[in-house]
């Protein structure tokens, strides 16, 4: 497969961005997205220019790690995929690809198509816990939970943190990645004791890291490689009124 | 107690007024609607029985718009619903300021597959129905109302809708309030946390049902005054 690639180059967060295009011409269609970054690297290094700099580690499609808006969508054309579960078989020869960051001011670049998502890691910090007791690990069956309440809490639980509802908001909210934490400990006993300050503190944490306000267009559930729902926005908002009320 | 007034100021907050008096000033739109209906319902429909010596359209709008102005509950309901629109659209404006502020730089190549146009451009659409309120109420409430030059609403509606231009312009507006609703509808349950599955996919055919029907019922007005 011929490839033209147009990415998104920038020396670091201060400097400004432009787009490069690159040319591949040995392009297989059993690679994986990165694995064909990979390859560009290779020819830009034997060519002694500076590599295409991108976030990635497990490439399982587990960690949350990889980003990248290819063709304007978050994690490329397959919708609930991540980056490095995109194979070069969703492409066509001959196919012009835009690869860009993820864009957002809460998600600056550091360099090229790598952002910091340090914020997620301050709402986390905020409230995504729960207090236990340290010590052994409880027996696990102490605490009778149904079937289907664990089931959906883990549906929420599933968030990896990528970012890629950031990325697709154009209010650039991230009220999906918060509202899965918030479902997720909300709909477990052993999330109940902080219940009611953990939706204040995450979003608030939410708005002071620079996130804008959610808008239900539903873009955000439509990409997430996890498949979070809209709901668990719609029950955080629940919770918080809930607070907001009994407070 | 600081920290709990701040939280009045966070982005669900904001998003909950945008809900209570989007959803106030949608219930007032059936009230709306059911005076205007007046307009296109046939002679024979009207209790003669009930409204005395009311027996004919014209009588009938006339008396319930003289009803509507004189009546002092109505007028407090009104000026509620004043505070309920501003509030609506200050709310937007800071709501719009503080997600332009998020977002970084424009994406180069951009795909809107993930969700629709009138989800979108809520604030467009808003802008659209707010010029659109300004107009209609200059035509009507400062008229007669406000000013008092004109003493028969009837016969003042029947002449504007007469005019091409006050027709198309009231299609726009309709239009533009029909996709407005659409969207806000389920938008508001869901900032107002209406989570449980159940509701949430009926409160989305509702809210489908309820902008079509609005816009339907609405924009067919201003038609058939036109061509009668």
């Amino acid at each position: 497969m011929k490839i033209t690639l147009k990415i998104w180059r920038q020396e670091s967060a201060k400097a400004k961005g432009k787009l490069e295009t690159y040319q591949l011409n040995e392009v297989e269609q059993d690679m994986s997205f990165l694995e064909m970054l990979d390859m560009l690297n290779e020819d830009l290094a034997v060519k002694g220019e500076r590599s295409v700099e991108f976030d990635h580690d497990c490439r399982e499609g587990i960690c949350g790690q990889c980003s990248l808006v290819i063709n304007g969508q978050a994690h490329g054309p397959e919708s609930h995929y991540t980056t490095c579960q995109t194979h070069m078989r969703s492409f066509k020869d001959g196919d012009t690809i835009f690869i860009e960051p993820f864009r957002a001011k809460a998600f600056p670049v550091i360099r090229d198509l790598k952002v910091n998502r340090d914020s997620f890691d301050t709402i986390i910090q905020a409230g995504g816990y729960i207090s236990a007791f340290t010590g052994n690990a409880p027996e696990a069956n102490n605490i009778p939970i149904h079937h289907d309440i664990s089931e959906s809490a883990f549906d929420s639980a599933a968030c990896i943190g990528c970012g890629a509802c950031v990325a697709t908001c154009k209010n650039s909210s991230a009220a999906l990645f918060v509202s899965a934490k918030i479902s997720h400990l909300a709909k477990l006993p052993q999330g109940k004791v902080e219940r009611k300050e953990r939706v204040e503190w995450m979003i608030t944490a939410h708005d002071e890291e620079g996130f804008g306000s959610c808008t239900h267009t539903g873009a955000c559930a439509m990409v997430c490689p996890q498949e979070v729902q809209l709901l668990d926005i719609t029950r955080m908002n629940f919770e918080f009124n809930r607070a907001l009320c009994i407070s | 107690m600081a920290f709990k007034l701040g939280l009045f100021k966070t982005s669900v907050a904001r998003k909950n007024v945008m809900a209570i008096t989007g959803l106030f000033t949608a219930f007032f739109l059936i009230i709306h609607l059911a005076g205007n209906l007046i307009l296109i319902l046939p002679d024979s429909m009207f209790p003669i029985e009930f409204w005395g010596n009311v027996a004919n359209q014209h009588d009938m709008y006339n008396a319930y718009s003289h009803f509507l102005v004189h009546f002092w509950p109505i007028s407090i309901v009104a000026y509620i619903l004043y505070a309920g629109l501003a509030l609506h659209v200050v709310d937007a404006i800071i709501i719009t300021l503080t997600n332009h502020k998020a977002k970084g730089e424009k994406y180069v190549k951009t795909d809107n597959s993930t969700s629709t146009w009138y989800s979108r451009n809520m604030g467009i659409l808003g802008t659209i129905i707010g010029i659109f309120i300004v107009i209609h109420m200059g035509q009507f409430w400062l008229k007669y109302k406000v000013l008092g030059t004109e003493h028969d609403l009837y016969d003042l509606v029947v002449r504007t809708f007469k005019l091409t231009w006050v027709v198309v312009l009231y299609e726009i507006g309709i239009i533009a309030l029909g996709f407005h609703l659409v969207h806000g509808f389920t938008s508001a349950h869901r900032s107002l946390g209406m989570y449980p599955k159940s509701w949430m996919k009926i409160l989305k055919y509702i809210g489908v049902c309820f902008g079509i029907g609005m816009a339907v019922l609405y924009g067919i007005i201003p038609l058939i005054i036109y061509f009668q």
